[in-house]
């Protein structure tokens, strides 16, 4: 039904853009126009299509929430809880679409019937309304027309008016992720307190047994259960390997393609590096899980060290490699845009390349270049699959590379894989981790954004 | 005896010929100005004196230069050594991003010059002392170069190269960013640095060539018109093209 | 030190600088030449099936028919081709004992009975005869053939018998073993089974999300950019949204999850483990790659060429639709393609809206529960059968396929219709 209107506003508006333009041709016969006849088409096509559809869309939007409250109405007066009125809802639909299987009660047939009564009324006085809004909003533009309206005009606003709508998508986006996250977080800290969480010292998430909605929440259930500092410190120590591997590759390789190499190596091997950056995350996960976790521990095995096949470092190190190619040509592009007039006066003095470059250039480039490593950390603490992949899901504190340990991320994952049960905590727990590492990279990507920023500005 | 002798010199940017055939001697402890109009090759011949042409990929250098009657276009000149003998003062200022001190220190250090902290010291004060910044700047050595006004970077620049008494000097139009007045100290330092080093400026102004130099070379289209004295040049040219580029006919 | 000296160490320094420039790009070549490599050697192997011929004996009384009358289709159909099969198995050793008969029957794939029979139904006429019939080998034989197993470690830890791997050596002296294309890898749906397992249900996935990520994300980016680099005033705002942009670029992939699992399922309830709201998840995080490459590529354009068209008196949005945007489309659109391939390439997110679920039919429409090939990897590889490792490097190699396709098409666009502006 819903695709039927749709297509209806379309078809008609498509179809008033010839009706608009056929009466602005008539009208050109004799009176001069103020702009070509297709805007008046245009102009009758938005008046036809744009309110009807604005309608419709509303109407969509808010029908299930409006049905929902008067289905209700006659029960929330009872004293019953949100998720009581929740469950008995979704059975009343499942009812109304004959998919129910459970016990039925008059109450559940009766509210299953006003349900489809109710469906029915807002199905056709949603066609109704929505048509007779198009057919009056065509009809009033269809009479303004004549030769001295204004129609470039307005068309060209409606558009500007699109564009600026769609500009807007971006701040719609993060707002949405603030208040997703926002949202479960709060709820998550009404029954967590903040402190246990962020000095917690331990992180057993499965303790946390899906609750049946009905039953009251016992917040002493949840003690020392959802203390993040395990997984925060996993999250920094894993990105603190990845950092080792990748900064001195990366940098090397990325001062070493700005200074040295030859026009033909920079031709053939810097895409071939950024190839690295192509291949998707999972893949390295399971390289990781796959090659690298069982090698170290068999190297660990032969040297006499008790290596774990999940270890910190397989994950870390495997990260780092995918981290290279960030800060390799961020790094090279951060040095190519130091003036070639301090290279020149370096040189002048009688400096080696490598003096120049360690003493003048890394100098004048470094702000640039913690700006690259910055976005490279914030590369590491976000990312998802290897960690899921080749590092331990167990939360252990420890400092020992060879052990497993388990990141921010890998927990969110462990949490929601399967099914979710929203209003729970341990559900709310994977979407407070979630806004840690929205703010923890946000700060870090805002710092090194204004820094390579600043640092362009000044060699621009 | 002739400081530099330059014989022959061909230089190529890719498939582009940018200088042809260039014979000129250079004395010691005189200023050398090379004019002639822009692209006519001055820069690239200056550039030519101290290999500064390496750090351009496509640029081809053959003949033969001479200093201290040592070919410095052999293959295995050390370019290192050499520009630790002949420094270079840019068009624009190019003060490193670093403090005062760590300006002018940089050359000795790299070359070992200095054994102690006191005799670095020593180098920095005379070296901005020849430069005529002492005065101004003793008080804020530890800032940053950057932060002094365009005629201080351009003389901190110069005491940066004289810190490691380079026999010779190559300048490339110092002033061009300059004002008239820090033009003038400029040009007065110029004089006093004659006595140490041999001078090579090129310069837009003819008045700049007129009132610094000893001797000129006029350029033009990449080759080298005429050489002699200042004071010939500027009055009794040979050249009919010297001439016209001398009256301001063209250029 | 005397200067001489000191000029060979600072020689030495710079000669030891450039071995670490040099080594660390060889190292960053090598991690991906190892990498692919073991790709490539774990996988191709996947491309391949084993199968096994062993010869049928359509017999009527085996299958309870009436050996007078030819069977007709819904005949055959009825019949029991599960009895028919281990009858047909015995035949391989007619002295094996129960257990010896069970693992007989688990040297071939489950779907034996199907096989068996539509053998028969597409050829009728070999009823009552004996045929060769092509089976497909399990996959723990299909993994001894390739050499993926180790043959010479004791039986209790392998997962092919000494009975199982007499039987099958015997069967490959006779030539009746023969690997093949394998075609089903392409064709068929996730299965429990390694050696019936495709990627035809999470490549449907995958493409469903990005033809809704592409509708989504390409035209709202394209305005918005427009917008932006065309329309929009200099004030605070419009500075708000370009660093809204470049951080939301830069936001954790899994955080994209996050918000279509709180946003997308729970409030508007859009259905669960469907390319739709991976798609649109996707879109969101695709979103900023292509808006900062098509104002990239607006800023390009020379402001020559908008002056000229309004010196025509053209009105700025006619400018804009007429001569800017065209213009600007190539780089546009390889930015699309990039953000596509990106988006092609994660998993975090689709996980977090269940994407992940067994799904062992093909979707039809963005609205059915799909993998996606990513997922799918992710998938296999948590599983602990090793008949899935080399699927999975397979279907890495699938999925690495299309992502060098895309940027391929990408640079062709660029190079090929990106205007020059000089």
């Amino acid at each position: 039904m819903n695709s039927v209107i749709f297509l209806t506003i379309v078809l008609l508006a498509l179809s008033s853009y010839f009706f608009g333009r056929k009466k602005a041709i008539l009208i050109q016969s004799n009176k001069r126009l103020t702009a070509l006849p297709k805007f008046y088409g245009y102009y009758l096509a938005i008046w036809c299509g744009a309110p009807a559809f604005l309608l419709y869309a509303l109407w969509s939007i808010f029908e299930p929430s409006i049905v929902r409250f008067f289905i209700l109405s006659d029960y929330s007066s009872q004293g019953l809880l949100e998720g009581e009125l929740n469950l008995f809802y979704e059975k009343v639909k499942s009812l109304s679409r004959n998919q129910y299987s459970g016990e039925l009660t008059a109450e559940l047939q009766r509210s299953a019937e006003k349900y489809l009564n109710f469906r029915d009324i807002a199905k056709w006085s949603k066609v109704v309304i929505v048509l007779s809004l198009l057919i009056a909003s065509t009809g009033y533009a269809y009479t303004k027309i004549s030769n001295n309206t204004k129609t470039r005009e307005p068309v060209e606003i409606f558009l500007k008016g699109v564009f600026f709508l769609s500009s807007l998508a971006a701040i719609l986006t993060t707002i949405g992720i603030i208040f997703s996250l926002l949202f479960q977080t709060i709820e998550f800290f009404q029954v967590i307190p903040l402190f246990d969480f962020v000095f917690g010292m331990h992180w057993y998430p499965a303790k946390a047994f899906v609750r049946d909605a009905s039953e009251a929440l016992d917040p002493s259930m949840y003690s020392d259960t959802f203390g993040a500092v395990p997984i925060f410190a996993g999250t920094f120590f894993i990105a603190l390997i990845a950092m080792c591997v990748a900064i001195p590759i990366g940098l090397l390789s990325g001062i070493y393609m700005a200074e040295y190499a030859s026009k033909r190596l920079r031709q053939y091997a810097k895409p071939v590096i950024e190839i690295l950056a192509g291949i998707p995350t999972v893949v390295y996960g399971f390289f990781a899980a796959l090659t690298v976790g069982p090698f170290l521990k068999d190297l660990g095995l032969s040297l006499g060290l008790e290596v774990s096949a999940e270890s910190a470092l397989a994950a870390g190190g495997v990260m780092g490699i995918m981290i290279i190619p960030f800060i390799s040509s961020l790094s090279d592009d951060v040095i190519t845009s130091v003036p070639q007039n301090l290279r020149d006066g370096s040189y002048a003095m009688g400096a080696t390349k490598s003096e120049t470059i360690k003493r003048v250039i890394f100098p004048a480039a470094l702000p640039g270049i913690v700006g690259s490593i910055l976005l490279g950390v914030s590369r590491a603490i976000g990312e998802t699959m290897i960690v899921v992949m080749a590092s331990g899901l167990a939360a252990n504190l420890t400092l020992n590379p060879l052990e497993s340990t388990s990141t921010i991320t890998a927990q969110i994952v462990v949490i929601l894989i399967g099914d979710q049960q929203f209003g729970d905590p341990k559900t709310q727990a994977a979407f407070a981790l979630g806004l840690s590492l929205f703010i923890v990279t946000l700060v870090l990507n805002i710092v090194a954004l204004s820094v390579v920023k600043k640092y362009r500005e000044k060699y621009e | 005896m002739n400081k530099i002798e330059a014989k022959n010199v061909d230089v190529y940017y890719g498939a582009k010929q940018a200088l042809f055939d260039i014979n000129m001697d250079i004395e010691a402890n005189k200023v050398t100005a090379l004019i002639g109009p822009s692209g006519c090759g001055k820069s690239t011949f200056l550039r030519c004196l101290n290999r500064m042409n390496d750090v351009i990929d496509i640029c081809k250098v053959s003949g033969v230069v001479k200093i201290n009657d040592y070919d410095i276009n052999q293959k295995d000149t050390d370019v290192v050594r050499l520009r630790e003998k002949v420094g270079m003062i840019f068009q624009k200022p190019n003060p490193f991003p670093k403090t005062i001190y760590e300006n002018i220190s940089y050359g000795p250090e790299i070359h070992g010059i200095a054994q102690s902290k006191s005799e670095m010291d020593n180098i920095v004060e005379e070296s901005l002392r020849k430069a005529a910044l002492w005065e101004e700047v003793k008080d804020r050595i530890h800032e940053p170069g950057t932060g002094l006004s365009g005629g201080q970077q351009q003389r901190l620049c110069i005491a940066r190269t004289i810190s490691i008494k380079p026999e010779v000097i190559l300048m490339d139009e110092p002033c061009s960013a300059l004002d008239p007045i820090a033009t003038a100290q400029i040009e007065e330092l110029i004089d006093e640095l004659r006595k140490e080093h041999t001078i090579i400026i090129v310069t837009h102004s003819m008045s700049q060539a007129a009132r610094v130099s000893q001797n000129t070379g006029f350029f033009h289209l990449g080759k080298l018109i005429e050489v002699g004295s200042t004071d010939k040049i500027f009055k009794n040219p040979t050249q009919q093209q010297t001439q016209d580029y001398i009256t301001g006919r063209f250029g | 030190m005397n200067k001489e000296e000191r000029l060979i160490k600072r020689y030495k320094a710079e000669k030891r600088f450039q071995f670490y420039g040099k080594a660390a790009i060889f190292m960053a070549l090598l991690f991906l030449v190892v990498f692919l490599t073991k790709i490539f050697s774990t996988g191709y192997t996947a491309f391949q099936k084993t199968w096994l011929v062993i010869p049928v004996n359509y017999n009527a009384d085996l299958l309870y028919l009436d050996p007078d009358k030819k069977p007709t289709t819904e005949d055959i159909n009825d019949a029991d081709f599960y009895e028919f099969g281990i009858e047909t198995f015995i035949t391989l050793d007619p002295d094996a004992s129960e257990d010896q008969i069970m693992e007989l029957k688990k040297m071939f794939a489950f779907t034996f009975e199907r096989e068996l029979k539509y053998y028969l139904l597409d050829n009728p006429d070999s009823f009552g005869k004996t045929v060769d019939v092509k089976l497909t080998a399990s996959d723990d034989l299909d993994q001894v053939f390739k050499g993926n197993y180790p043959r010479d470690i004791p039986e209790n830890r392998r997962r092919a018998s000494d009975y199982q791997l007499k039987i099958f050596d015997k069967l490959n002296e006779d030539g009746r073993v023969i690997s093949e294309f394998n075609a089903s890898f392409f064709t068929n749906a996730d299965s429990r089974e390694a050696e019936l397992a495709g990627i035809a249900s999470s490549f449907m996935g995958s493409l469903f999300s990005i033809l809704v990520c592409l509708s989504i994300a390409f035209p709202v980016a394209l305005l918005a950019a427009v917008y932006l680099e065309e329309f929009a005033p200099k004030n605070r705002f419009t500075d708000f949204i370009e660093v809204n942009i470049n951080n939301l670029a830069a936001v954790p992939s899994i955080v994209f999850g996050l918000l279509g699992l709180g946003v997308l399922l729970a409030v508007f309830g859009l259905p669960r483990s469907t390319p739709l709201v991976g798609g649109i998840t996707l879109s969101l995080m695709t979103l900023p790659t292509i808006i900062i490459a098509a104002r990239a590529s607006l800023k390009a354009v020379p402001p020559s060429i908008r002056e000229a068209a309004l010196a025509m008196g053209a009105s700025k949005m006619q400018t804009t639709m007429h001569h800017t945007v065209p213009l600007a489309l190539p780089g546009t659109l390889s930015g699309t393609i990039i953000g596509l391939a990106q988006a092609l390439g994660e998993t975090a997110p689709l996980i977090l809206i269940g994407m992940v679920a067994f799904v062992n039919t093909i979707p039809g429409t963005p609205m059915d529960p799909a993998a996606s090939l990513p997922v799918q990897i992710y998938i296999w590889a948590e599983s602990a059968e090793r008949g899935f490792v080399e699927k999975v490097s397979a279907c890495i190699m699938v999925l690495l396929f299309f992502l060098i396709f895309m940027n391929l098409g990408a640079q062709l666009i660029r190079h090929k219709f990106e205007k020059k502006w000089n």
